[in-house]
């Protein structure tokens, strides 16, 4: 299928896109990857008059380092440029790795950071991944500027907090404090495929050795990427132990998350998937911590 | 040993070069000047019939040159066994039963228009009213008395097929056996997902004749029914094939032959269609689906002494070959073994599912997976190792199969085994598992096979070939001409080698044409891993007849030769006494796969098949072969998933129905080339475009069960379905 007629700017500067953005709001569209965009256009689930094509601006593609030791994303990254750049994997080795996991090559050379997450798909990784770690995303208009972090920002499918003149510009994900571990657990039916089931782990140990913090998210788990703060909680002051664990995954499977059935896997097992691969991420992650924390 | 110039060597493909730079035009890329474009009007429901069709509106749309419906179709019924399929569904034809639609892919009505979107956008405009019948989409249902009708006008019931293999006395066998299994088996459909969807593009040629160009399997039998469609004499009707994109048996039932035949008749001009892959996954038949019940006994020394079985097939909405599919499975249902007491039902069934349809393997793998799971099973109640148990049984040369009569000799299915065995390092008895505790669990699994070379039950297999020796004092040119079509497999190859052998020449002098209605006889069909068997015999019998030509001076030296395969005989009703075939080929495979028994994922770690084929021609196709059917059989066993809701297609586009990727195949297979002559083969050859597809998920059942502990009667072996199995959800 071919998608419905539109018009296409194609802006090099950010305030040239805000400009149409503040013009075209509600008729139009941003392109950056365009690997969901273009699809749903040709598919015809999306009718924009207008594309405001993003990928002249160069100033949007950058990663760099941020003051606080973490790392500033800008929203045309593309994900390839996030998996082979070193500064990513040492500021922000979650969201390194998880690259690797979307899609192939071919997609990541186009697909970006800001259109994963503008788009919200709660079967993606980054928008999980970004919730894990606490990012923030910095969103512009010609109205102004303001920052909202991850759990503010997804509303719920493909729905974000984004305004229709608003621009996501830049991403930044702060450190992860000292003694921290993390991981990545994934089920797909095939290897590049959209995860049926994905968790992510962040962990910190206190200086005895018991988890001060934890966080964990599902990816593919409800209408948005999902938190399970009652399992987080049940691990605080705990030592990691598998029963610890076991509980805490047992309470993210059956209370915090929502699942549903589709082509692919039923809720019952995506249920059942979010049980084990909790499981196997927080052994991962506190493995990892207690790892950072005799490297010392 | 014999040594030879041109065959038995890997010798690289005479299309390669033109497929791998994109020179070589397949059917959609084909275009003519002045050509317009055809989109059909599927049904889109499973079970209806047709009260009116409406076409002005598309009629008057823009860019619409024509529309065509029932009643343009002369003889509006067509199909390579039966002809019970209506061209185009809808009321105004002679046919009785045409105006019903029995499956979502039936064709309704074409457009012809001047670019492909009018014709699409003028497909929607036509109205059509339908009366909803009651659909059945179980055979079991299918089967009861008083279950809606799928074909009123044919039979008393859905059931369209029924053989019967009645041999030695079951009952007094069975109460002499010391174990006996019993189980019920489910194999699913499987979607052929060639790389290219069905396409073509029709003209009048310059000698007047109706020209389809498009991919097939068989030329002469395309332009047979074509021409029996349109009530024309077969010679006002020429079939082409180009480049093919895959056929793995799903394109010897037509598709769009006719109805572009039909456009380009009554408009005189060139048109061409493009199917897109939900048309191609909707429109065109399918692996059957089949349910198979086993009773099986052996004795404590590890004889199996008597088996019953029951096997229903899903046959869809037309027969197609079901009635050939199910008569093989009717063969194989007791695997490569000498039974001495057999009682078999096989059933075929009408239903308002997508067509079943041929595709690699023809019945076997179904009927397999019964008999090597029961195999396995037997050999664990008995406490022996599953390839031993295998080989106590294994039937040899004289040995009657369940059809009453021996196999052609030589038998190799033992040399099989003996050599999967040995490549795979089977040791007997249980290895211990290493990493016990952990939720990756390994095992290994055996499983044996055999088919069919060739057209079976009394059909005169023929094939036919001509030879054009040119030059003076010496040969410049041999021109092969030859109809097989070469779907990716490497038939051209094979058979130029083939030329060139036994015509003594270097292979850059045999030039082949081929696959050409008007400029070839009827050379058959590539299915039944027969091509190389006859094309090999047919070439045989031209090189010789030009070769003594030349001899005598003639120029050029022309030589055409039919070959006949030696005759078979059908099933007798109630016992199915029967010679079904001229030669068999046999494999044996052996599986290492790893279950992840917490997410329920099946990974094929190794796969060793040894295929008996005779002589390779060419050893590096056999092994693309013996490399692709494993990949593909593996999708089948693990992975692949046709799900259909009251008739309907759920997984239309191949984001939703999963084929394996490069990520996804066994990390090795390793192919065993096992060469015992078939005495009527050329130069022994038998055939392998099957054979190594055939016990591939029995093999991964068996290894899965290694791992786990636990059989799963029905497949694919998805992470959901292992899980279940486990207990786990
Ligand atoms: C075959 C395939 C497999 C895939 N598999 C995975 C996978 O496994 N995991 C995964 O996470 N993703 C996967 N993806 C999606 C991929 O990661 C996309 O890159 C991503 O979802 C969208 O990024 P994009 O840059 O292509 O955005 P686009 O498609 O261009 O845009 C997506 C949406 O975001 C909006 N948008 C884009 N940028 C901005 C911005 N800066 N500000 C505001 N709105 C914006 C657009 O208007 C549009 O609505 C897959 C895609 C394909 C085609």
């Amino acid at each position: 299928m071919k998608p419905a007629p539109f018009d296409y700017f194609a802006p090099a500067a950010t305030e040239e896109a805000l400009s149409l953005l503040a013009e075209h709001g509600y008729d139009a569209k941003v392109l950056a990857g365009g690997q969901s965009l273009i699809p749903m256009m040709n598919f015809r689930l999306v009718q924009p008059s207008i594309l405001v094509d993003l990928n002249n601006i160069a100033e949007l593609a950058y990663l760099r380092e941020g003051e606080d030791g973490g790392l500033r994303i800008g929203a045309m990254t593309r994900h390839r440029q996030v998996e082979t750049s070193p500064l990513a994997a040492k500021r922000a080795p979650l969201i390194h790795a998880a690259m690797s996991k979307i899609a192939y090559p071919q997609v990541r050379t186009r697909g970006t950071f800001g259109g994963s997450v503008s788009h919200a798909d709660p079967s993606a990784e980054l928008p999980a991944l970004s919730l894990a770690l606490r990012g923030k995303f910095r969103l512009r208009s010609q109205r102004g500027e303001r920052w909202v972090p991850a759990e503010e920002f997804f509303v719920s499918l493909f729905t974000t907090v984004l305004e229709p003149d608003e621009l996501l510009v830049e991403a930044s994900i702060p450190p992860m404090p000292p003694r921290s571990g993390w991981s990545l657990q994934e089920v797909a039916r095939r290897p590049h495929d959209f995860a049926l089931m994905g968790v992510a782990a962040v962990v910190t140990l206190d200086e005895k050795g018991l988890c001060k913090e934890a966080r964990l998210t599902f990816i593919s788990a409800g209408d948005r990427p999902m938190a399970a703060e009652r399992a987080a909680e049940a691990l605080k002051g705990q030592a990691p132990s598998p029963q610890v664990m076991k509980e805490a995954a047992e309470i993210a499977s059956t209370q915090e998350i929502d699942p549903s059935s589709d082509i692919h896997a039923t809720a019952e097992f995506r249920r059942h998937l979010a049980n084990v691969l909790t499981r196997r991420a927080l052994e991962q992650a506190f493995q990892r911590a207690a790892e950072t924390t005799q490297e010392g | 040993m014999t040594t030879y110039n041109s065959i038995g060597k890997s010798l690289p493909r005479v299309d390669a070069r033109g497929k791998v730079t994109g020179e070589t035009p397949y059917a959609g890329d084909l275009s003519m000047p002045g050509m317009l474009h055809m989109k059909v009007l599927f049904a889109g429901r499973p079970h209806a019939r047709i009260k009116s069709i409406d076409t002005r509106r598309a009629e008057a749309a823009p860019g619409v040159v024509a529309v065509f419906t029932a009643k343009d179709v002369p003889v509006n019924e067509y199909g390579l066994q039966w002809q019970d399929q209506p061209v185009l569904c809808g009321p105004g034809s002679s046919k009785p039963g045409a105006d019903v639609v029995r499956f979502v892919g039936d064709q309704v009505a074409v457009v012809v228009a001047e670019s492909e979107a009018q014709a699409a956008a003028a497909v929607k405009l036509i109205e059509v009213e339908y009366e909803d019948l009651p659909v059945v989409t179980d055979p079991l249902e299918a089967m009861k008395p008083g279950a809606p009708r799928v074909h009123e006008e044919i039979g008393d019931s859905n059931i369209c097929v029924h053989y019967k293999i009645r041999k030695g006395n079951v009952d007094e066998a069975f109460a002499k056996a010391d174990v006996i299994v019993e189980s019920e088996y489910r194999t699913p459909v499987q979607e052929h997902a060639y790389l290219q969807p069905e396409a073509g593009l029709a003209y009048i040629d310059d000698e007047g004749r109706i020209t389809v160009v498009c991919g097939g399997q068989w030329t002469h039998e395309d332009r047979e029914q074509i021409a029996h469609a349109l009530g024309l004499p077969e010679d006002h009707v020429r079939v082409i094939y180009p480049a093919i994109g895959g056929a793995f048996g799903g394109r010897e039932d037509m598709s769009v032959q006719i109805i572009l035949a039909l456009a380009a008749w009554k408009l005189r001009k060139p048109v061409r269609i493009i199917w897109s892959r939900q048309e191609s996954i909707i429109g065109h038949g399918k692996r059957h689906a089949v349910i198979l019940r086993a009773k099986w006994g052996a004795t404590k020394d590890g004889k199996v002494i008597a088996i019953e079985n029951e096997i229903i097939g899903d046959g869809g909405a037309y027969m197609y070959t079901t009635n050939k599919v199910l008569g093989n499975s009717t063969i194989t249902s007791t695997g490569p073994y000498f039974i001495p007491n057999v009682k078999t039902d096989v059933y075929g069934v009408y239903t308002n599912n997508v067509p079943g349809a041929a595709f690699r393997g023809f019945g076997a793998p179904q009927a397999l997976f019964m008999a090597e799971m029961q195999m396995n099973k037997l050999a664990e109640k008995l406490g022996m190792d599953p390839v031993e148990f295998r080989l106590k049984n294994a039937l040899k040369d004289g040995d009657t199969m369940g059809v009453g009569t021996p196999s052609p000799s030589p038998v190799s299915v033992i040399q099989c085994i003996e050599a999967a065995r040995e490549k795979f390092g089977w040791k007997e008895g249980k290895r211990k598992e290493k990493g016990n505790g952990s939720h990756l669990k390994r095992g290994r699994g055996f499983a044996a096979g055999f088919k069919n070379i060739g057209f079976s039950f009394g059909y005169q297999e023929n094939c036919w070939a001509k030879i054009e020796l040119r030059g003076k004092a010496e040969v410049d040119e041999a021109i092969l001409y030859h109809a097989s079509a070469e779907v990716g497999q490497g038939t051209h190859t094979v058979m130029t080698q083939m030329a060139a052998e036994a015509l003594g020449l270097p292979l850059e002098k045999v030039r082949l044409v081929a696959s050409d209605t008007a400029v070839t006889g009827n050379s058959g069909s590539v299915s039944a891993s027969r091509m190389t068997f006859m094309s090999g015999n047919a070439i045989r019998g031209a090189a010789e007849v030009a070769l003594r030509k030349w001899k005598a001076e003639e120029r050029p030296a022309v030589g055409e030769f039919k070959y006949l395969a030696p005759r078979t005989t059908n099933f007798e009703p109630e016992t199915g006494y029967s010679t079904p075939n001229f030669a068999y080929a046999w494999v044996a495979q052996a599986a290492e796969v790893e279950v992840d028994t917490e997410t329920g994922h099946v990974r094929v770690l190794r796969f060793v098949s040894a295929d008996d084929v005779g002589q390779a021609i060419n050893p590096a196709l056999v092994q693309g072969q013996v490399e692709g059917a494993v990949v593909q059989a593996q999708g089948y066993a693990i992975q692949e998933e046709y799900k259909t809701k009251d008739g309907y297609v759920l997984t239309d586009q191949l984001s939703t129905y999963l084929i394996p990727t490069v990520l996804d195949i066994p990390e090795k297979v390793e192919t065993v080339l096992v060469e015992v002559r078939d005495p009527n083969g050329p130069w022994g050859a038998r055939g392998v475009g099957e054979l190594p597809y055939l016990p591939v998920a029995p093999a991964i059942a068996a290894a899965i069960h290694d791992a786990t502990g636990v059989w799963i009667n029905e497949f694919p072996f998805t992470p959901e379905r292992v899980l279940r199995a486990l207990g786990k959800i």
